[in-house]
């Protein structure tokens, strides 16, 4: 895992929920938290963290990374403004994940795994996506798609008709969008 | 200095503290991330490049080298669309669409079609503009730029941002490369950059691949004419031989052809004169022919066609008769008409080896060519026996040349009135180990054939000036002279005058002694070059001969112009006297053409007292023949000089003089 996760992670919780917060959960799970965008982190170390904040605010760690998702990706918007320039709505740039922005990602972050994206476009309501990763963070892609619906001002319904944790082979996720006015 | 307030507790120093750190933390990271970045694209790029130089280092074409650093370019980019145009190699200026990478075929169907229809010359729309520049061009959004023709077509298909970049070799455009993108795109000077390194390694592949194409033409083509060599000609006479194999009904034809009387242009007109001619012939060849012929230069004056698949035989003959109505109607070259010998083989006789039609076709050029001018013969299996007893003659001869065989037998040429020995023609004779005496007509003609000719000759003069060195000291008051055959071949060597003039040195005898027998129609076929070559022999004081005088083309005019001293009487024309009144006019009229010149006049061939007194009766003066003695040894010569006495041969009174 890059250690620009963790860095977001931090990120969230602090601004959510305050630099105490942050330092319990270190303690809480023994782990050092100096963290460098640049390096890579056992996954474990996400899941640990992710562990003690579902404990600790007691909610489902489902949600927990689904909020840090959301969370995530308006410091992502903030730190890599271009991406989002480029296109009007949440759509096209759903769409240019796979070409342009996970490539790009690449180059900065040499051997990120970031995962690879199966899009059906063939409705114009309902963009269907599909994922798979062996870390089945569908829950992270889910927040980080409404975090994206409210970057461009976007009503998002979204329906996890397949998951992973449900047994299916990858998650599908069917998008529909919204102008909100 | 603006003064701050100052932190109150700890905490919030720390807190400040910490602050600072997190962000020099984020602003490294930043920063190595941006150098990372560069990093990528840096070695994404020396990738590229070293992908296309890798391919353009083992490509087996252009089109090869072309594709792979289209292909790449467009993955490097991610830009769905990549098209290389080649520059046409003719004066039209145009570049030819080469390859294409289209990420989706049936979306860019009509950008494929329409581009290829387009005619891009210098200017014209992006590839064009590439062309006027030699620089790369980059176009932010084809639908709104004035010089781009496919503009509406690519609003269509939603094709925006563009750039092309040209393939160089030195400062000259040889093609040009065309990008396309789905959206509008800002210039990407460094992506420019990385596409000049690729058009110089692709205009390494383009002038590699053209100085390979250049060799390989050179290797099977004629500088001079262009037209295939003989080993091209050879390789499609392979194939054909193949072809005859499988098909039963198979059938071609091989002709060779020789210019005649070519080196008459090449010796009085020049050689640039020549090259011209040889030029004009292997165009006027290729007219008329098939596509499925060759015209071939063998070199020299030599050209061979393959007539292929000809059906019956019989095609052969029109097509002969075509080439030659053809060669006729273009070719008077100043004055000398050129028509050419045509030797032809089939392949009906059933060949094995390409070189082996060849061969045949040859030999029965050769055989065309000893029949007169402008023939053609096909080759029959006999002319192959002969062709080859010739060879075995023309080694005989080099060895006769080393074991002097050769000696030379000496006819006295006779006053007539006297009955004195006036000199004598030197005579070679061959004594073969194996064949015994060999008459001169069996093996001269061959010898003049091949350059065996001129070695031969050497032999003759040099003979002959021994003998007459060796008569000076026996008759010192009898100025005896000689005289030798020679070929006008001989005239073509270097230094023909100061070798005749250093044997005369050498062995101390009066130039007037050695005289030189040239037939009529050698002279006459290169009377320009002779007519020279006569005054320089005359100022020499060497007198020479006009052997077989009356058999050839005399033009009088020449006549009266060159520096002869005798004309000889065809023998033909005295042993016929007697019986034909018409024969007796010409010997009659050539005689007193002689005196009227000034020339003497010697009769070859007198056999009969008869022959001899029509002779005295027209005022002849010379002759020689079975009559008076055959050519003879030297130990009889000198016998015959004894018995006989010495009558010199001095030209009679000039009568009337020809303007000169």
């Amino acid at each position: 895992m890059k250690g620009i996760v963790f860095n977001l992670l931090e990120e969230a919780i602090r601004q959510e929920h305050g630099e105490d917060v942050w330092d319990a959960l270190l303690d809480h799970t023994e782990l050092e938290g100096a963290y460098t965008s640049l390096g890579n982190y056992p996954d474990e170390h996400l899941m640990k963290l992710v562990g003690a904040a579902s404990d600790m605010l007691r909610k489902p760690a489902g949600e927990i990374i689904r909020w840090f998702g959301c969370k995530s990706l308006s410091l992502f918007a903030e730190r890599y403004p271009h991406f989002f320039n480029d296109h009007q709505s949440t759509r096209p740039f759903l769409l240019a994940l796979n070409s342009i922005i996970h490539p790009e990602v690449r180059k900065f972050y040499p051997g990120a795994d970031v995962p690879d994206f199966q899009f059906d476009t063939s409705s114009e309501e309902i963009l269907i996506m599909q994922y798979y990763s062996k870390r089945k963070l569908c829950a992270f892609a889910e927040g980080l798609i409404q975090g994206t619906a409210t970057y461009y001002r976007e009503q998002l319904t979204i329906e996890h008709s397949k998951c992973m944790h449900r047994g299916d082979p990858h998650c599908e996720l069917r998008i529909s969008l919204q102008r909100l006015s | 200095m603006a003064t701050q307030e100052m932190p109150r507790t700890d905490s919030e120093v720390l807190k400040r503290r910490i602050e600072r750190e997190r962000k020099a933390r984020l602003s490294a990271e930043a920063i190595a991330e941006r150098g990372m970045r560069q990093l990528y694209q840096k070695q994404q790029e020396v990738e590229l490049l070293r992908q296309v130089a890798a391919a353009a280092n083992e490509a087996q074409t252009i089109e090869d080298a072309m594709q792979v650093a289209v292909d790449r370019v467009c993955s490097y980019t991610g830009w769905p669309v990549g098209h290389a145009y080649i520059l046409a190699q003719d004066s039209s200026r145009q570049l030819v669409s080469s390859v294409w990478h289209l990420k989706s075929p049936e979306r860019f169907a009509t950008l494929r079609k329409i581009s290829n229809n387009t005619i891009f010359t210098t200017g014209v729309g992006l590839p064009g503009r590439v062309l006027a520049s030699g620089s790369p061009a980059w176009i932010v959004d084809v639908t709104k730029d004035n010089n781009f023709p496919r503009a509406k077509l690519a609003q269509d298909i939603g094709v925006r941002a563009a750039f092309g970049f040209p393939v160089l070799i030195g400062k000259e455009v040889v093609a040009v490369l065309e990008f396309f993108s789905d959206t509008p795109r800002e210039p990407d000077e460094p992506l420019l950059e990385a596409m000049a390194h690729i058009g110089t390694q692709l205009g390494r592949v383009i002038e590699r691949k053209r100085y390979e194409e250049k060799l390989i033409h050179n290797a099977f083509h004629d500088s001079l004419t262009q037209l295939p060599n003989r080993a091209l000609f050879l390789e499609r006479l392979a194939q054909a031989l193949a072809r005859a194999k499988r098909r039963k009904n198979y059938l071609f034809a091989v002709l060779f052809l020789d210019l005649d009387r070519f080196k008459l242009v090449n010796d009085s007109m020049g050689h640039s004169v020549g090259d011209g001619l040889i030029r004009e012939i292997g165009e006027i060849l290729q007219q008329g022919l098939r596509a499925g012929d060759t015209v071939a230069r063998l070199g020299g004056d030599e050209y061979a066609i393959l007539l292929d698949d000809i059906g019956q035989a019989s095609h052969t003959s029109r097509a002969v008769e075509r080439i030659r109505r053809n060669l006729e109607s273009t070719l008077t070259f100043d004055r000398i008409f050129v028509s050419a010998s045509i030797g032809i083989a089939l392949s009906s006789t059933g060949y094995e080896r390409p070189e082996e039609i060849l061969r045949d076709a040859d030999i029965a050029m050769y055989r065309a060519k000893s029949q007169g001018r402008g023939l053609s013969v096909v080759f029959n299996a006999n002319m192959h026996e002969q062709a080859v007893k010739l060879l075995y003659l023309e080694s005989d001869l080099k060895r006769a040349l080393d074991r002097q065989e050769f000696c030379l037998h000496y006819q006295p040429i006779v006053s007539l009135t006297t009955g004195g020995i006036a000199g004598f023609e030197g005579l070679i004779r061959w004594q073969h180990p194996n064949r015994g005496l060999v008459p001169p007509g069996d093996f001269i003609p061959v010898a003049e054939e091949s350059e065996l000719i001129l070695p031969i000759t050497q032999w003759a003069l040099n003979e002959a000036s021994v003998q007459l060195r060796k008569w000076k000291e026996q008759f010192q008051h009898c100025p005896i002279s000689v005289s030798v055959n020679l070929n006008t071949k001989y005239f073509t060597k270097r230094n023909f005058l100061s070798e005749i003039v250093a044997l005369i040195a050498r062995n101390g005898f009066d130039p007037c002694s050695l005289k030189l027998e040239i037939t009529e129609s050698q002279i006459m076929e290169r009377a320009e070059s002779m007519s020279k070559i006569l005054v320089e022999l005359d100022n020499f004081g060497i007198k020479v001969y006009v052997d077989d005088f009356g058999t050839g083309y005399s033009s009088l005019s020449y006549l009266s112009k060159f520096r002869v001293h005798a004309i000889k009487v065809d023998r033909s024309f005295v042993s016929n006297l007697g019986n034909d009144e018409r024969n007796s006019t010409i010997v009659r009229t050539i005689i007193a053409l002689g005196h009227q010149l000034g020339l003497n006049v010697i009769a070859e061939g007198i056999e009969t007292e008869k022959q001899l007194q029509f002779l005295l009766e027209e005022g002849c003066q010379h002759g020689q023949g079975y009559y008076f003695s055959k050519p003879v040894p030297e130990a009889k010569a000198v016998e015959l000089i004894r018995a006989n006495g010495f009558s010199e041969l001095i030209p009679p009174p000039l009568l009337q003089s020809f303007p000169s």
